[in-house]
């Protein structure tokens, strides 16, 4: 039987002070997103402050375990187990602060009207740790089969081209990058000052931002 | 609480319905409370220790399902396999896979998500049928019951869920030729798994004995 208990999960912990539980990945879930958050300690963050501009989805954040305090467009709200919130507007800044360090949140998400796709940050959250520590090729691998599953995704392309950079892959660094900014030219502007591409800035063929 | 763009709300604040006798699990329909229109996603309890929080059923849709235990503890039954599942278990499940749940404590909650993978969610109206199935049952709001399966009817004209889940609401309100009427539109839309369901739907039962049965269902 396909069953785990949410502390059994991966704990992948990001730069931002929150640690990912990949509930989706775990099960190999393609037909929604659904992941699970705790805060690093007491007093961190819980879920990340963002939007789902990008992606259209609408959000459901709700507390498994302990207290956490949202920020929704502003607004404070201290939620506790079997409280939510819905975020139907995609453009709504959220973010969470966990109160307790054994707070957990699931959070679920996806785009009305349209069949599920896997979202590309999974692969960017998963390779953080690689990263962090330096393990480049660690990194690229992940990114390299994110990019097998979805190929011209112009976020992916950029991440792996800062990785390839990092590991001194330069012609791989400035080959990702370029074709990520030509998908979307915002990823030259980000690139003119990403520490990642200090090595290759001045390279020939470095995307103009 | 309801803000431009966001709700809050506490699980325990969703309405409750529940099933047909006092072992069936209790709906707590969190999608159509909230307007949640990506995917599937509702709450279940049981009506206490030992009922079912959720039905034996095995999604031949084609839904991929995950049961998420918020709170007391459940024990799962997936395909002939047993699990105890206390607050805090994830458990997922393919399309067309058997599956239950019963509680094993008091006040036992199941998040259940569900959709079918590469497809577009459209809410099939199983929620409103349970529903009108709860008022139907508790005969406290009969006409509330029947309004609620004419207007599923006119919102999914073309379904089969539809007309065998009205063929269902009918048999149990006592109007066998109305059941009968909308359970051959039922089999002319999808004869396989109607054919499949209809046999050992307990709901059903006052048609079987009507020479329409064996009729239909040859």
């Amino acid at each position: 039987m396909n069953v785990a208990h949410v502390d059994e999960l991966d704990r992948i912990e990001l730069d931002e002070g929150f640690v990912w539980r990949p509930v989706r990945r775990h099960f190999g879930i393609r037909a929604f997103g659904v992941n699970a958050y705790s805060p690093r300690e007491a007093g961190a963050q819980v879920v990340e402050e963002h939007t789902e501009e990008s992606l259209g989805h609408e959000e459901i954040y709700l507390v498994l375990r302990g207290r956490a305090r949202f920020t929704i467009g502003g607004d404070e709200h201290d939620l506790g187990p079997g409280q939510l919130v819905f975020v139907r507007d995609p453009s709504l800044r959220r973010g969470a602060v966990g109160l307790d360090a054994d707070t957990v949140v699931l959070a679920l998400g996806g785009k009305p009207g349209a069949a599920h796709e896997v979202s590309a940050w999974e692969a960017i959250f998963l390779a953080a740790p690689a990263a962090r520590e330096e393990r480049f090729d660690d990194a690229i691998r992940i990114h390299e089969e994110a990019l097998a599953e979805r190929p011209d995704h112009p976020a992916l392309l950029y991440n792996l081209a800062c990785m390839e950079a990092r590991a001194h892959r330069h012609l791989d660094a400035l080959l990702h990058l370029k074709r990520a900014a030509e998908l979307d030219p915002k990823w030259a502007r980000y690139a003119e000052t990403d520490s990642d591409f200090a090595a290759i800035r001045e390279e020939p063929g470095f995307p103009a931002g | 609480m309801t803000e431009p763009g966001y709700e809050i709300l506490s699980l325990d604040d969703l309405e409750r319905y529940p099933g047909g006798s006092g072992q069936e699990p209790v709906l707590m329909p969190l999608r159509r409370r909230l307007g949640f229109r990506p995917f599937g996603v509702n709450c279940w309890t049981a009506t206490a220790a030992g009922g079912q929080v959720i039905q034996p059923h095995s999604e031949p849709g084609g839904d991929e399902e995950l049961y998420v235990v918020v709170r007391g503890r459940a024990t799962f039954t997936v395909r002939d396999e047993t699990v105890d599942a206390p607050a805090g278990t994830l458990v997922h499940v393919p399309p067309d896979t058997p599956r239950r749940a019963v509680a094993a404590q008091d006040g036992t909650l199941v998040l259940a998500v569900g959709a079918k993978p590469g497809e577009a969610f459209d809410p099939v109206p199983w929620e409103e049928f349970h529903i009108a199935f709860s008022k139907l049952r508790s005969g406290k709001d009969p006409d509330g019951a029947r309004s609620i399966v004419a207007d599923v009817l006119a919102r999914y004209p073309d379904t089969w869920e539809g007309e065998y889940n009205a063929a269902c609401f009918e048999a149990v309100a006592g109007d066998p030729d109305a059941a009968f009427a909308h359970l051959q539109t039922a089999l002319e839309r999808n004869r396989e798994v109607v054919a499949r369901y209809a046999p050992d739907d307990g709901d059903l039962a006052s048609l079987r004995d009507d020479p329409r049965w064996r009729e239909l269902l040859r």
